[in-house]
């Protein structure tokens, strides 16, 4: 499983990378390396508990 | 490690550390994620002066990796573009579960060193690196039974306690490593630095770290201190305000720093006679 959010992209446009790397829709950003591992749920991480965007997307509060 | 080393002109260890496990080339199109990368940037950095490389390992899409076998990629690639500079792997990871933790130690041959991070440190809402007193002793025995220098990653004063709970369980001289910066690491400040470095034990080394733009100021005072200096990207991006660095070129202020402050810079083999490292090269 994965974010919603997450794609891989080899380019946003501006930059161009020789591996696709992970990108976040909502931001549109590529997203930071110790970030990704929320994106791609490794080690229990989990986007709809840890993710600040996504659950900004979501309209979650974090006391919820 | 006081002032009067300095003015006895003790040689300062110069650590690049050249990747890290925090950003990609989303911040830096030029930070060396791959084997190859690291490798040239290690050669660069040791040929400015460097004498100890700290090494993370990448997958090919930059994200973060622990295992043996992608820590034993980068370590044969340094060691192969590199005469003699000394080997440090991280065993950091923020989330990581610690049977990954302990993989970078394994690699054959073992690093000359590792980093031991002491304690806790947050990192954006929800994400943090726990260190528990569990997983530093598992880590350290490791590296106690491979032959491997532990360098002690001081986040804050209080890993200062911490580090001083496994003291009499490290060979001479223990290597702690002050780090400053945002979050839940050490205020970064002059002061705060002289502090930390006073409450230190006499047969130690220090070393330090500041992020960002905090790293030229307080490294320079560590040199003046008696302590060791690491510099690179996976600390700080940038060489001066809007201007991106390189590896190679913070070593080379830093170096430059160093001499005309009258600190000669440690060669790798100075190094390991200063710091106890046992050489496998």
């Amino acid at each position: 499983m994965a974010c919603p959010h997450l794609d891989y992209r080899d380019s946003d446009g501006e930059r161009q990378f020789d591996t696709a790397r992970a990108f976040c829709t909502v931001t549109e950003e590529f997203v930071q390396p110790v970030h990704a591992d929320i994106c791609t749920e490794r080690y229990g991480l989990d986007p709809e508990a840890d993710c600040e965007v996504y659950r900004a997307e979501a309209g979650l509060d974090w006391d919820e | 490690m006081t002032y009067d080393e300095y003015l006895d002109g003790k040689p300062v260890v110069v650590t690049a550390a050249l990747t890290g496990g925090i950003q990609g080339k989303e911040a830096h199109p030029d930070l060396p994620e791959t084997p190859d990368e690291i490798a040239a940037a290690a050669a660069a950095v040791e040929a400015a002066g460097a004498a100890v490389v700290h090494l993370h390992a990448r997958r090919d899409n930059g994200e973060r990796a622990f295992s043996t076998e992608r820590f034993q990629a980068v370590t044969d690639a340094v060691r192969d573009a590199t005469d003699d500079v000394i080997v440090q792997h991280s065993t950091g990871g923020t989330a990581a579960p610690d049977a990954l933790r302990a993989e970078p130690l394994r690699t054959d041959p073992a690093p000359e060193m590792a980093s031991l991070d002491m304690g806790p440190m947050n990192r954006g809402r929800r994400l943090t690196s726990e260190n528990t007193r569990d997983t530093i002793d598992g880590l350290h025995a490791e590296m106690r039974e491979r032959g491997i220098k532990p360098e002690l990653e001081v986040f804050n004063n209080g890993h200062l306690n911490e580090s001083f709970r496994i003291l009499d369980d490290l060979a001479d001289p223990p290597y702690l490593n002050l780090i400053f910066g945002p979050g839940t690491l050490a205020p970064p400040s002059p002061a705060n630095l002289q502090r930390m470095v006073d409450q230190l034990p006499e047969r130690a080394e220090f070393n330090v770290i500041g992020f960002g733009p905090h790293q030229l100021p307080l490294t320079t005072q560590s040199l003046l201190l008696g302590g060791h200096v690491r510099v690179g990207l996976e600390d700080n991006s940038y060489l001066r305000k809007g201007e991106l660095a390189t590896n190679e070129a913070l070593v080379e202020r830093t170096v430059r720093i160093a001499e005309e402050l009258g600190r000669p810079v440690a060669s790798p083999a100075e190094a390991r006679d200063l710091l106890g490292v046992e050489s496998r090269r």
